[in-house]
């Protein structure tokens, strides 16, 4: 292949303009998977905040407070579905704790530990105590039991609507990983709330459901609306209910694609500028060359061998330097505490790894075209 | 009778259209296998004009040619490329090396053109070249490491890489001095015997235009003078073409 060895030559003989070119090409291929990366990590990191242990489709009576019967119809439905991750039916009582003189509404959700795992990973989540929802036990979160010096042990007095106040010993401390949830709800056993609520066996406040994927919940919860509206029933979305949020990450998520597209814009002008001036300067070699005998496509194909040496090795080097950047960012925010992974998807590097090439190989169309046209005749006249 | 290696009939080249030049007009001439001819005339006259087209780097507007019974007309690009390569060898003013190659890579590069492995099949053809060029010892060097001669000398040895059987030469010692001009025109003439390759050399050098075999000279785009040296009396059958020295 005596192009791509005058390629070569010729990319050896230029190292500056060469070195510049792969710089170009594989900051710009970092730059991409790095952009890339973080905003698609920032994403799921951000949703898993929002709806990772929370429920994604949510199954309430149509009148507000009233609590949902958890009918063999509604078990047949919700079970029908293969999108469905888990089902965990929850019984929610506002209590009312009291410390001196203050009043703190909590949110006490009552269910089976094992079930309530599938979604609030309680067990996982357990600071300090033991995770337990035992008869007269109950879990409250972290900032919580900080605020009230409630440790593991020891016994609170709830105040129920309608009720005499009750008396539940802490068994373990979570974090559910936002301040909110750890100080304004709490969990106990099934039986707790059933009784706090007066309500049957087979009655719920709701039935939570979580999807194995969370996007998918729309058209479950159409056909699930279809089937069970004559109940008296109603079925939310996780998505309806977070419109706001969807739209921020929709935005937020062109915005990455705008950077990453004017990144690219940017290399392939680069690259082609540098090619184009590079074919410039060699085209007495080339006119020469081509008065030797070297034909017309072979002349072209310098350019097009050049553009794919650049591309591959600034390819190569931005995919090492973006996995540097994200390592980086990831290892920096991890000491300050607020970070968060940036995981690196082995298809985005495949996709960006693609893009660059083609990039690279469409800036040398010019040159190409250059190259294959030029008559040697106008070097050997001009000397 | 068989074809000559060059037929130029009523060959003719104009330049521009909006403001036409006619460089070359009506020049026919044939020349056969081991001829050794020089071109002469004034600055301007058409002597590249009409090399360029016989080296098939140009297409004549009108007239015909043909190299070793291939009608230019009817190539294609490839096809001139091709005979560019193996038929023809080059030799210009300006030694046109790659500067970025070096001087064994310049050498055998017509070589590498036609896709033969040049440093191995081709090895004792090169080292011949190599010395009878008097580049012994300068094979790895750089092309533009080299004297103003020595460089003419790989050009002359890159010219003759693929055993073409012409050689055409643009003012091949224009840029030489007295001793540079003299070894190339002893190169020419050894290969020329040696090998039976055909020369045309287009000079303004009088001393090397009386030693050629067969003196073309061209005047105003027109080929006034086709002689034989005689080597008795060249320069009064020359005319006024050579500038005096
Ligand atoms: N590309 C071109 N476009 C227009 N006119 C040209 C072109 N090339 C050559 N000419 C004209 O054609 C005529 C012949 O030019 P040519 O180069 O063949 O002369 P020459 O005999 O080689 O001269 P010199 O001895 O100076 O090299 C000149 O008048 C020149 O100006
Ligand atoms: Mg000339």
């Amino acid at each position: 292949m005596l192009s791509l060895r005058i390629a070569v030559r010729f990319l050896r003989t230029s190292p500056v303009q060469s070195g510049l070119i792969i710089a170009g090409i594989a900051v710009g291929i970092a730059v991409q998977i790095f952009v890339g990366s973080l905003i698609t990590s920032l994403q799921a990191n951000l949703l898993n905040q929002t709806i990772g242990s929370a429920s994604h489709v949510t199954i309430v009576a149509i009148k507000d407070g009233d609590p949902v019967t958890y009918s063999d119809l509604v078990k047949k439905t919700v079970r029908s579905s293969s999108l469905v991750r888990t089902v965990v039916p929850v019984r929610t009582v506002t209590a009312v704790f009291t410390k001196n003189t203050q009043n703190v509404p909590l949110s006490v959700t009552g269910g089976d530990l094992t079930n309530l795992d599938t979604i609030y990973k309680l067990t996982a989540r357990t600071q300090r105590g033991r995770a337990s929802l035992g008869n007269g036990e109950v879990m409250v979160g972290k900032d919580f039991a900080d605020k009230y010096a409630v440790s593991p042990g020891d016994r609170i007095s709830l105040n129920l609507p309608r009720q005499a106040p009750v008396n539940l010993r802490v068994s373990g401390v979570f974090d559910l990983g936002s301040s909110a949830a750890n100080a304004r709800s709490a969990f106990t056993g099934s039986g707790f709330a059933q009784r706090a609520l007066g309500i049957s066996s087979d009655k719920y406040s709701a039935i939570q459901v979580q999807m194995t994927d969370p996007f998918e919940s729309k058209a479950v919860v159409a056909d699930w609306q279809g089937h069970l509206k004559v109940q008296g029933i109603k079925v939310n979305d996780w998505q309806v209910e977070n419109k706001d949020l969807l739209s921020a990450l929709a935005s937020q998520g062109s915005s990455s694609y705008m950077i990453q597209v004017f990144v690219l814009v940017a290399v392939a002008l680069g690259i082609a500028s540098t090619l184009a001036i590079s074919a410039v300067q060699k085209t007495r070699q080339i006119g020469i060359l081509k008065a030797l005998g070297l034909s017309d496509s072979a002349a072209g194909s310098i350019f097009l061998w050049q553009a794919t040496i650049m591309g591959v090795v600034g390819v190569v080097g931005g995919i090492a330097l973006g996995l540097l950047l994200t390592t980086g960012f990831t290892l920096g925010t991890a000491k300050s505490g607020s970070g968060f992974p940036i995981v690196v998807q082995p298809s985005f590097i495949a996709i960006s790894a693609g893009i660059g090439l083609t990039v690279a190989l469409l800036s040398s169309v010019i040159p190409t075209r250059k190259t294959t046209r030029l008559d040697p005749i106008e070097v050997i006249q001009n000397g | 009778m068989a074809d000559a290696l060059v037929t130029a009939e009523g060959l003719g080249k104009t330049y521009g259209v909006t403001n036409p030049t006619r460089a070359l007009d009506g020049v026919s001439f044939e020349i056969d296998d081991a001829e050794f001819v020089s071109i002469i005339g004034r600055s301007g006259s058409g002597k590249s004009t009409l090399l360029n087209l016989v080296g098939l780097l140009d297409t004549p507007t009108d007239g015909s040619l043909r190299l070793d019974g291939h009608d230019a007309a009817s190539l294609d690009k490839d096809g001139r490329s091709h005979l560019r390569n193996g038929l023809l060898g080059f030799v210009f003013q300006f030694h046109y090396l790659l500067p970025e190659f070096s001087v064994m890579e310049n050498l055998t590069m017509p070589a590498r053109i036609a896709g033969k492995p040049a440093d191995k099949s081709e090895g004792a053809f090169v080292e011949e070249l190599v010395e009878m060029l008097g580049l012994e010892g300068l094979s790895k060097k750089g092309a533009n490491d080299l004297s103003g001669g020595q460089k003419q000398r790989v050009a002359i040895g890159r010219a003759l890489m693929n055993r073409p059987r012409i050689v055409l030469a643009d003012e091949p010692t224009g840029n030489l001095d007295t001793e540079n001009t003299e070894a190339v025109y002893e190169l020419f003439r050894q290969f020329n015997q040696q090998w039976g390759t055909t020369f045309i050399i287009v000079t303004h050098d009088q001393a090397i235009a009386q030693r050629t075999d067969r003196i073309i000279e061209i005047r105003d785009g027109r080929l006034v003078q086709d002689v034989r040296n005689t080597y008795g009396k060249p320069v009064a059958m020359l005319g006024e073409g050579l500038p005096g020295r």
